[in-house]
């Protein structure tokens, strides 16, 4: 299987862990991802609230170096960044006029956008394409007693008539991965809930009162963790806990793990490999004690 | 026989309690007949509010299972395939105040809203004698922001409101506001986008709630994005969420990618970095995950990304 591979930002610097553990474990299932070669940032939900033709003529620019690759999909890992680039597709297939115009806008890349290459997620690719009963056969340390809160992100489901993959309200699909991996899902008021990482400089107070609302949820359900398809879900909940518990007089500790760190762990990979020594919260010794690693 | 199982939160005031019913599943009905159902068989104190019944009054806002829908439109069939289940809870909307069970209280959401005059400013070329004159195409503009029937479902679903103090305006404010800032006929489009700006505009989380939970399918998100383009466009970039867009702006023109490293300072300036942030960049760059040190080079082709933005500012913003 070989797909176009669209890191974004975060996996550059603070949410390195994340382009380790998804390069692993795509290694181990034999999946091949092809870095973009010259991608920029989507624009992180910021650049359309200056100028949204800019915006999307940058990710027609970034989809456009992978319909280059000839493969049919590109693969994100990172929620905000799939649902820029789906936005962009979505508003340049249904408008002429406009996909006119951003291409006129390429003219300086010696690129077109052509619409004939997909954007979809690594958690979408591995129901829709890999298959969860391969994903079965390639456990070889079900994470049988691991109990995680599963925490969608908002730009992984919203808008649907954009993503689309499952319902919103009522999304299954990390609980049917965690199930193929041997962990167990606990059910916890904030599942759905928004980490509010894109408003985390002007609404501080706020973004910090959701963060310790969403790891206390997750802590009250028993989960030994959360788990997250996106970077900056993690980033939010691990990075700023240490801030958010001055708000609480509860301990709200929680580990939260990428999407693939996760799967890493029952695919064999040590803690190690998959970069989780990196968190802020220090997810190690709740794996050791859980999965009784050594 | 199948029976459908609702647990109702009630309120009566003072109280607050879950109250348990019962209804024999009847298919190809909606959330609204199971409430009717329930206050006409089971319980006559039981308190919603309702009328039309054609989504238009706007009055039948209801959480189901945590989620709001407007009851009228909704079918109950699709509520019961969505969460797998013959169990559901019925809740008030949320971020209203709740007079007794689900009826909630929508004078403060008014008085609120006056901030942003929601009335038409009227411009000099047109008058109450005389009338307006309105092109199609500007009427178009307007056409989809004056689909809102004021339910309160985006508000009931809005992850700022949820952990905010009261001052950030619902989505539907925030609508009002735009469908008279967009308005030909309207002469005064700053008198409603002024109170916006000073109601922490920049606060939106972008989860996309609102615009996904409308039941009339207004763009709501796209709207808050017009919203703020406006701000700047008016000057006022002298904020928090303004410096934080053009640092992401700035960065992709120079660089392609974003420059984490400096996105604190570019967003709160040197001093409020130095001051606020410190602890956070010293556990980052504990962890290895800020280097700061690292400068990203520019990308492969960036002198084509320049390109772009040089159309879209002498093409497309001309």
């Amino acid at each position: 299987m070989r797909y176009a591979f669209f890191p974004g930002c975060t996996l550059e610097s603070a949410e390195e862990e994340l382009m380790i553990s998804t390069l692993k474990v795509a290694e181990a299932l034999g999946i091949e991802l092809i870095e973009l070669k010259g991608w920029t940032c989507c624009g992180a939900s910021h650049i359309q609230d200056v100028d949204d033709f800019l915006a999307t003529s940058i990710n027609a620019r970034n989809i456009a170096l992978g319909e280059e690759l000839g493969v049919s999909k590109i693969i994100t890992v990172c929620n905000t960044c799939t649902l820029m680039l789906r936005t962009a597709k979505d508003k340049l297939d249904r408008n002429d006029n406009l996909k006119t115009r951003v291409n006129e806008s390429l003219r300086g890349t010696g690129m077109q956008y052509k619409g004939n290459t997909e954007v979809t997620h690594l958690l979408w690719m591995l129901i829709e394409e890999y298959g969860l009963e391969n994903l079965r056969k390639k456990v070889v340390r079900p994470l049988t007693g691991l109990k995680v809160a599963n925490f969608y992100g908002c730009h992984i489901l919203m808008p649907p008539k954009i993503m689309g993959f499952e319902n919103h309200r009522n999304p299954q699909s990390m609980e049917m991965v965690a199930e193929v991996l041997g962990a167990e899902s606990v059910e916890f008021d904030q599942r759905l809930a928004c980490c509010g990482f894109h408003s985390v400089f002007p609404a501080e107070k706020e973004v910090m009162g959701l963060t310790g609302m969403n790891t206390l949820s997750s802590k009250t359900s028993g989960a030994d963790c959360l788990v997250t398809p996106c970077p900056l879900c993690q980033m939010q909940l691990d990075a700023y806990q240490p801030d958010a518990q001055k708000g609480f007089k509860e301990d709200i500790t929680m580990p939260i793990l990428h999407l693939p760190q996760l799967i890493g762990l029952a695919l064999g990979l040590s803690p190690e490999e998959l970069a989780i020594q990196r968190h802020v919260v220090d997810a190690i010794p709740m794996l050791r004690r859980s999965l009784q690693l050594v | 026989m199948r029976k459908i199982h609702f647990k109702i939160k009630r309120f009566d005031g003072n109280k607050e309690w879950y109250q348990d019913y019962q209804l024999a599943y009847e298919k190809g009905k909606t959330i609204l007949w199971a409430l009717t159902s329930i206050r006409e068989q089971f319980d006559p104190t039981l308190v919603f509010t309702s009328a039309c019944r054609h989504a238009i009054c706007g009055s039948c806002g209801v959480k189901v299972n945590g989620s709001s829908y407007l009851a009228c439109k909704t079918s109950l069939d699709e509520v019961l395939d969505t969460f797998k289940t013959d169990y559901l809870t019925f809740e008030p909307m949320g971020s209203f105040e709740v007079i007794k069970d689900l009826a909630v209280a929508w004078e403060p959401k008014m008085e609120k809203m006056e901030k942003v005059k929601p009335w038409l400013i009227p411009s000099v070329e047109g008058d109450v004698e005389g009338g307006f004159i309105q092109s199609e195409e500007d009427f178009h503009h307007i056409a989809s922001p004056t689909d809102c029937i004021l339910c309160g479902i985006c508000a009931s679903e809005c992850n700022q409101l949820a952990v905010n103090d009261g001052t950030y305006l619902d989505p539907f404010i925030l609508n009002r506001a735009y469908r008279f800032a967009v308005d030909s006929r309207d002469g005064s489009p700053e008198e409603h986008i002024r109170p916006v700006i000073e109601n922490e505009l920049w606060k939106c989380m972008h989860c996309m709630q609102c615009a996904t939970s409308c039941p009339k399918g207004i763009p709501l998100t796209e709207q808050v994005a017009f919203l703020r383009q406006e701000s700047i466009r008016m000057g006022e970039v002298n904020n928090q969420g303004a410096k934080h867009a053009f640092a992401f702006v700035n960065d992709v023109r120079t660089k392609g990618r974003l420059n984490e490293t400096m996105l604190p300072i570019k967003t709160d300036g040197l001093f409020k970095t130095a001051t606020t942030k410190v602890p956070f960049a010293l556990r980052m760059i504990k962890k290895g995950k800020i280097n700061p040190f690292h400068m990203p080079k520019a990308v492969e082709g960036i002198k084509g990304v320049q390109e772009i933005y040089k159309y879209a500012e002498e093409v497309e913003n001309r």
